[in-house]
C-alpha cells in the first residue's frame, strides 16, 4: 500500500504542478496577492508529494519488493544494503525520480528563502519552475513510471549493474543532479525577469547564490564522476571526452561563465542581456545533457535502458523550454535597459574576455559532442570525436584564459590600470616560473610545452594569493594590521581567491598526469618485479575469494622503495553472479599527491596475469583542485552579503517604507 | 478500501492546502519594493566597508555610490507609481473552484489508468516466511539459506535440478559441482551435470560432459540416459561407425515400447553407413529441440541444424576470439558431411589461435579426430 499510495503522491505533485503554473502567473499579471501565494505554497506542498513519492521507491528497494517492477530489474536481495539505498537512482526511472525531486527541492527552497523577493518576481519564477516540474512528472509518469508493478512477483531481482555497484553512486549522480538541476532557478529567474520585461542588479544578487550553489555541486559532481570511472573502469583515465562527460562539462563551462557575468550585472549593471542568454542557455545545456544520456542516443554506462518514446518525449521537452525561453528572449530582451558602461581594461572587460572564451569553449565542446551524432543521423556515417580535437581546440582556448585568470580579481570596476595589476602580479608569475622549473627538473625530461602549462598552473594559484596578498597590504603595513585586513575581507573574496586556486591546482595535476605518467603493460609470474614511478612492485600471486554477491580473483601486490617495502594492494578481476558480468576493482595505491594504478588483465598460460601499472604523478591534484574549487564556491555562498534582506528584514521595512516614501 | 480512504484524505489535504491560501491572502498588495531595496542599501553599505578598509580608493567609491544611489531612486519612483495601481479581485470563485476541481481530477484519472490499487505491497521477507506453493519464493528461500550455509550438498542437490529446468545453466552447473564436491558422485548428479553442459553448449556434447557421463555409467552400467549422450558424442565427432554400436547396444537393453526408443532408432539410421550429404546428425541444444527435431521432415531437420552452425558461425565472426566455438564450429561442419566449410573454419580459427600455440594446436587436433587435411592449412 505504501507503494500505491507513493505512486498516487506523484499524481497528486503533477495536479499541484499544474495550479502552480497556471495560477500565480495570473496572479502576476494582475497583481492578485493571493494567487501569487500559491506558488510557494504549492511548491513547498509538490516537494513533500514528491519527497513522499521517492522514499516510497525507496522503501520498496530496502525491502526487496519486487512486486515492482523497477525493483525487479535493478536490484538483488542479497546486494549490501547501501546499494540498496543508492541503487534507487541506478537506473533510468529511479535517476529521473531524483531529478524531478532535487527539481522541486530547489522550487520548495526559493518558495523558503525567496520571502524578500518581490511578489510577482517570486510567483513567476515559481511558476516557471512549476512547468519544468509539470513536464518532467509527465515523463516520469508516462514513459518511465517507477511504480509499475509485476503480478505475479518475481522471487529474486535482476540485479544493480555491477559497475554501479560502488560508494561513487551514492555521490555522484546526487550531486550532478544538484548542479544540473539548480540552474533550473536561474533559468526560471530569467523567464520570469523576461516575461516581467524588467531586470536590474538586483535580480543579479538574487540569483547569484542560486548559480554559485549549483555551480559548486555540479563542479563536485564532475569531479567525483571523473574520480568514480578512474578507479572502477580499471583503465586508468581520468577524462575521456566521452559525450556524456561532456554534456556535464558544457553546463559547467556556461554556468561558470554565468557566474562571472552574473557579477558584473550585480556590480555595474551592466551586462543585462548577456547574463539572461546565458542562465537561458546554461539549464538548456544542462537539459541537453539529459536529453544525450537519458533518450539513448549515446551509448555508455549512464544510459541504461533505453526506449525510443524517451527520447523522442525528452527532445519534445527540450524543444518546448529551450525554443520557448529563446523565443520569449527575442520578444523581450529588446525591451530591457542597457546598463553601466565601462573601459575595455576594467573588471568588467576581464569578466567579458572570460565570458567570450569560456562561450567559445562550450561551443567547441558542443560541435564535438553533436557533430558525430548529426553525421550519422544524416548520413549514416559513423566517426568519432575524440582527445585530439578537445586537446587542440578547448586546450588551446584554455591557455589565454588561465593567463588572464589572476589579473581580474586585481582589476578595478569600471576602468581599470593592467599596469598596476601587472606590477603587483611580478612576484607570483616570478613564483610560478620558478616553481614550474623547479618541477620540470625533478622529473627531468619530457616536451618543453609542459613547463609552460606548469608555470601556468602555478601562476594560476600564486595569482590566487597574490590577490589575497594585496588586499589585506602585506608588506607595506605591519603583519598585525595586514592580518586583521585579511580576516576582515569579504568571505567572497576568500571564495573566489580558493576556486582560483583550485583551478591552479587542477590544471597543475591534469599537466603533470599527462606528461609523466608511466603505462607498463606486462605478463607477470608469481614472484616477478615491476618497476614503476620509482616503486618495486612484486607480485604475490593470486587468490580466490567470495564476496555477497560477486565471486573474485584477487591478486596481492608488495610494494617496495630501495629494498624497504612501503606499501601493498590488492587488484581484483570480479564476477557479479546475477548478471554473470565481470568487473575489475584496480589496486590503488598513494603516494602524496600520485598514484600506483595497478589492473589485473587476463590470465596467461602456466600461471601467472598480464598486469597494467601506471604511475600517475600529482593525479590527486586534479580532484583536489576540484575540491577547493567547490570549498571557495560554499565560502562564498555563506557570505551574509549574500543572504541580503533574509535575516535582517524584521528590523528594516518601517525605515525602509520612509526612505521609500521620501 | 484503507487505500482508497487513504488516496482520498490525501487528495482532501492538498486541495485544502491551496484553497486555504488563496483564501488567507484574498486582499491584493502593491508591488513590494522593499526586497530590491534591501540590496541596494546593503550594497552601499558595503561600499562604504571597503572604502574603510581601503579596498577601493575614495573617487571609485564616490562613482559607485552615485551609480547604486540612481538605482535606489528608480526603485522608490516605481515604488510609488505601484501604489495606486489598482488591482482586480474578481475571479476569485473560479480560481478556488478550479483548484478543487482539478487535483482531484487529475490525481485519480491518472491513477486509475497508471495504478494498480488491487496489489498490496510484497517485502520479499514477508514472502519468503509465507512462501506457499510459490515455486520461485521456494528456490529463492533455499539459495538464500545456500548463501549462509555454502556446504550444505543437500541444498545444492535439490536445486541443481530445478535450476536446469528453469534453464538457468550456469547456475545449474554451479549447483551440480557443488553437490558433486560435497556429498560425493553419483549417476543422478553426474548426468545432470553431463546434461547440463550440453544444453550450455549448443547441444554439443563437450570432452566435460563426455568424462561425466563417462564415470556416470561406470556407477551406473545399465543407465540409457547416459549412454545415449556418450553415443551421441561419438556421432558428432564423426565416429560413425562407433556411434552405431553404441546405440545398438542401448536400443538392445532398453524395453521395444520404452519412450526413447524412438530416438535412438533414428540415430542408428542416421549413422548406418549413410551416404555423408544425406546424414542426419540432430544437434540441438536441448534433449526436448531433439525430440522437436525428430518430428521435423528431413529437410527441415537439416535447415534446423544449418540454421544454428550458421549462427554459431555469426557469432564468431563478430568475436572470434572464442577457442570453444570455433572447435565447435569446426566439429559441427564435420557432422553435417561439409568439409569444405569445415576445413575454411578451421583456417580462420588458425588466424586467430596459431598453430604454433597451445589452442592453435587443440584445433589441430580436432582436425585430425575428424578427419580433416590439416596439411596446407596451417601455411
Amino acid at each position: 500500500m505504501i507503494i500505491e499510495v507513493g505512486h498516487y503522491a506523484l499524481v497528486l505533485a503533477l495536479a499541484t504542478a499544474l495550479v502552480v503554473s497556471i495560477v500565480p502567473v495570473i496572479g502576476a499579471r494582475r497583481n492578485d496577492a493571493a494567487m501569487m501565494a500559491l506558488a510557494p505554497v504549492g511548491s513547498i506542498v509538490m516537494f513533500l508529494l514528491v519527497l513522499f513519492s521517492f522514499s516510497a521507491l525507496t522503501w520498496a528497494y530496502v525491502v526487496s519488493d519486487f512486486s515492482l517492477k523497477n525493483v525487479w530489474e535493478n536490484s538483488h536481495s542479497m546486494m549490501p544494503a547501501v546499494y540498496k539505498f543508492s541503487g534507487v537512482w541506478g537506473n533510468h526511472e529511479g535517476s529521473m525520480m531524483l531529478w524531478l525531486l532535487i527539481l522541486v527541492f530547489f522550487s520548495a527552497l526559493v518558495a523558503f528563502f525567496g520571502r524578500n523577493l518581490p511578489d510577482t518576481l517570486r510567483a513567476n519564477v515559481l511558476a516557471a519552475q512549476a512547468w519544468i516540474t509539470t513536464a518532467f512528472t509527465l515523463f516520469i509518469l508516462l514513459t518511465s513510471n517507477p511504480f509499475l508493478r509485476l503480478n505475479p512477483a518475481p522471487a529474486e531481482g535482476q540485479d544493480l549493474n555491477p559497475i554501479l555497484q560502488d560508494p561513487g553512486l551514492a555521490v555522484h549522480p546526487p550531486l550532478l543532479y544538484l548542479g544540473y538541476v539548480g540552474f533550473s532557478v536561474c533559468f526560471s529567474f530569467a523567464v520570469a525577469a523576461l516575461m516581467e520585461g524588467r531586470i536590474d542588479a538586483a535580480w543579479a544578487r538574487w540569483v547569484r547564490p542560486w548559480t554559485l550553489a549549483a555551480w559548486t555541486f555540479l563542479t563536485a559532481g564532475i569531479a567525483m564522476g571523473s574520480y568514480w570511472a578512474y578507479y572502477e573502469l580499471g583503465w586508468g583515465g581520468w577524462w575521456f571526452w566521452d559525450p556524456v562527460e561532456n554534456a556535464s562539462f558544457m553546463p559547467w563551462l556556461a554556468g561558470t561563465a554565468l557566474l562571472h557575468s552574473a557579477l558584473v550585472m550585480e556590480k555595474r549593471e551592466a551586462l543585462k542581456i548577456w547574463t539572461v542568454l546565458l542562465a537561458i542557455m546554461t539549464f538548456s545545456l544542462s537539459l541537453l545533457g539529459t536529453f544525450l544520456v537519458r533518450s539513448g542516443v549515446l551509448t555508455s554506462v549512464h544510459a541504461f535502458a533505453t526506449d525510443p518514446t524517451r527520447g523522442i518525449f525528452i527532445l519534445a521537452i527540450l524543444m518546448l523550454f529551450i525554443g520557448g525561453a529563446f523565443a520569449l528572449f527575442a520578444w523581450r530582451a529588446p525591451m530591457l535597459k542597457a546598463g553601466g558602461l565601462f573601459a575595455p581594461i576594467s573588471r568588467e572587460g576581464s569578466l567579458v574576455l572570460n565570458n567570450l572564451i569560456l562561450t567559445v569553449a562550450t561551443a567547441t565542446i558542443l560541435i564535438g559532442t553533436l557533430y558525430p551524432l548529426v553525421l550519422e543521423t544524416l548520413t549514416g556515417e559513423k566517426i568519432s570525436v575524440g582527445a585530439p580535437f578537445f586537446n587542440m581546440t578547448f586546450g588551446l582556448l584554455m591557455i589565454p584564459l588561465l593567463i588572464a585568470v589572476p589579473f581580474g580579481p586585481m582589476l578595478a570596476w569600471k576602468r581599470g590600470d593592467l599596469l598596476g595589476a601587472m606590477q603587483r602580479l611580478y612576484g607570483a608569475a616570478g613564483l610560478a616560473l620558478v616553481a614550474g622549473l623547479v618541477l620540470y627538473y625533478i622529473e627531468n625530461g619530457g616536451p618543453v610545452m609542459a613547463v609552460f602549462g606548469l608555470v601556468i598552473a602555478f601562476w594560476g594559484m600564486f595569482g590566487a594569493l597574490a590577490d589575497l596578498w594585496y588586499r589585506a597590504n602585506f608588506g607595506k603595513l605591519p603583519v598585525g594590521v595586514a592580518w586583521r585586513r585579511l580576516t576582515g575581507l569579504p568571505r567572497s573574496a576568500f571564495g573566489t581567491a580558493l576556486a582560483h586556486f583550485g583551478l591552479g591546482v587542477t590544471v597543475l595535476g591534469i599537466i603533470m598526469v599527462t606528461t609523466y605518467e608511466t603505462e607498463t603493460v606486462v605478463e607477470m609470474k608469481q614472484g616477478m618485479t615491476v618497476e614503476a614511478g620509482g616503486y618495486s612492485l612484486v607480485f604475490d600471486g593470486m587468490r580466490e575469494a567470495v564476496g555477497p554477491n560477486f565471486t573474485e580473483e584477487r591478486g596481492h601486490f608488495t610494494i617496495s622503495q630501495g629494498g624497504v617495502v612501503v606499501a601493498d594492494t590488492w587488484s581484483s578481476k570480479r564476477l557479479y553472479t546475477a548478471r554473470r558480468m565481470p568487473t575489475t576493482e584496480a589496486g590503488i595505491v598513494t603516494f602524496g599527491f600520485s598514484q600506483l594504478y595497478v589492473s589485473l588483465g587476463d590470465p596467461i598460460a602456466g600461471g601467472g596475469m598480464v598486469v597494467r601499472i601506471w604511475w600517475k604523478p600529482f593525479i590527486l591534484c586534479i580532484w583536489g583542485g576540484s575540491l577547493i574549487m567547490m570549498v571557495g564556491g560554499f565560502v562564498s555562498l555563506s557570505d551574509r552579503r549574500l543572504r541580503v534582506g533574509a535575516p535582517r528584514r524584521k528590523a528594516r521595512p518601517a525605515r525602509l517604507a520612509m526612505e521609500a516614501a521620501e | 478500501m484503507f487505500l482508497w480512504i487513504i488516496l482520498a484524505v490525501l487528495t482532501a489535504a492538498v486541495a485544502a492546502v491551496l484553497l486555504a491560501t488563496l483564501a488567507r491572502s484574498a486582499r491584493s498588495s502593491a508591488p513590494d519594493r522593499a526586497g530590491e531595496i534591501a540590496v541596494y542599501r546593503d550594497q552601499l553599505a558595503e561600499l562604504e566597508r571597503d572604502r574603510d578598509h581601503g579596498l577601493i580608493s575614495a573617487a571609485e567609491a564616490e562613482y559607485a555610490k552615485a551609480e547604486i544611489g540612481r538605482r535606489l531612486l528608480a526603485v522608490a519612483g516605481e515604488a510609488e507609481k505601484g501604489a495606486d495601481c489598482p488591482t482586480a479581485r474578481t475571479g476569485m470563485t473560479a480560481t478556488g473552484v478550479a483548484v478543487t476541481l482539478l487535483v482531484p481530477a487529475v490525481g485519480l484519472s491518472l491513477y486509475l489508468l497508471l495504478g494498480s490499487p488491487q496489489l498490496p505491497d510484497q517485502p520479499l521477507e514477508a514472502r519468503l516466511e509465507n512462501p506457499g506453493n510459490n515455486m520461485a519464493l521456494l528456490v529463492a528461500k533455499a539459495e538464500r539459506h545456500l548463501a549462509q550455509n555454502p556446504n550444505d550438498g543437500a541444498g545444492w542437490d535439490l536445486l541443481a535440478p530445478i535450476y536446469f529446468k528453469a534453464m538457468r545453466l550456469g547456475d545449474a552447473e554451479l549447483a551440480y559441482r557443488n553437490a558433486i564436491r560435497l556429498l560425493g558422485t553419483s549417476p543422478e548428479r553426474l548426468a545432470g551435470l553431463g546434461e547440463t553442459l550440453i544444453a550450455a553448449n549448443d547441444g554439443i556434447v563437450t570432452e566435460d560432459a563426455r568424462l561425466a557421463f563417462e564415470e556416470s555409467i561406470r556407477l551406473q552400467p545399465n543407465n540409457p540416459r547416459a549412454r545415449f549422450y556418450v553415443a551421441l558424442g561419438l556421432e558428432q565427432a564423426g565416429r560413425n561407425e562407433e556411434a552405431r554400436t553404441a546405440f545398438e547396444a542401448i536400443a538392445a537393453d532398453s524395453p521395444t515400447d520404452a519412450p526413447w526408443m524412438d530416438l535412438i532408432r533414428q540415430h542408428i539410421a542416421a549413422t548406418g553407413g549413410a551416404p555423408a550429404e544425406t546424414a542426419e546428425a540432430p544437434k540441438g541444444p536441448t534433449a526436448d529441440d531433439m525430440a522437436a527435431a525428430g518430428e521435423m521432415s528431413e529437410g527441415d531437420r537439416q535447415d534446423m541444424i544449418r540454421g544454428m552452425v550458421d549462427s554459431l558461425a555469426a557469432r564468431l565472426q563478430e568475436d572470434p576470439n572464442n577457442l570453444e566455438g570455433w572447435l565447435r564450429l569446426v566439429r559441427s561442419y564435420s557432422v553435417l558431411g561439409d568439409k569444405d566449410k569445415a576445413a575454411e573454419a578451421l583456417r580462420t580459427g588458425l588466424r586467430n589461435f596459431p598453430a604454433e600455440g597451445d589452442e592453435g594446436r587443440q584445433l589441430i587436433a580436432l582436425a585430425r579426430e575428424v578427419g580433416l587435411a590439416v596439411e596446407g592449412v596451417t601455411q
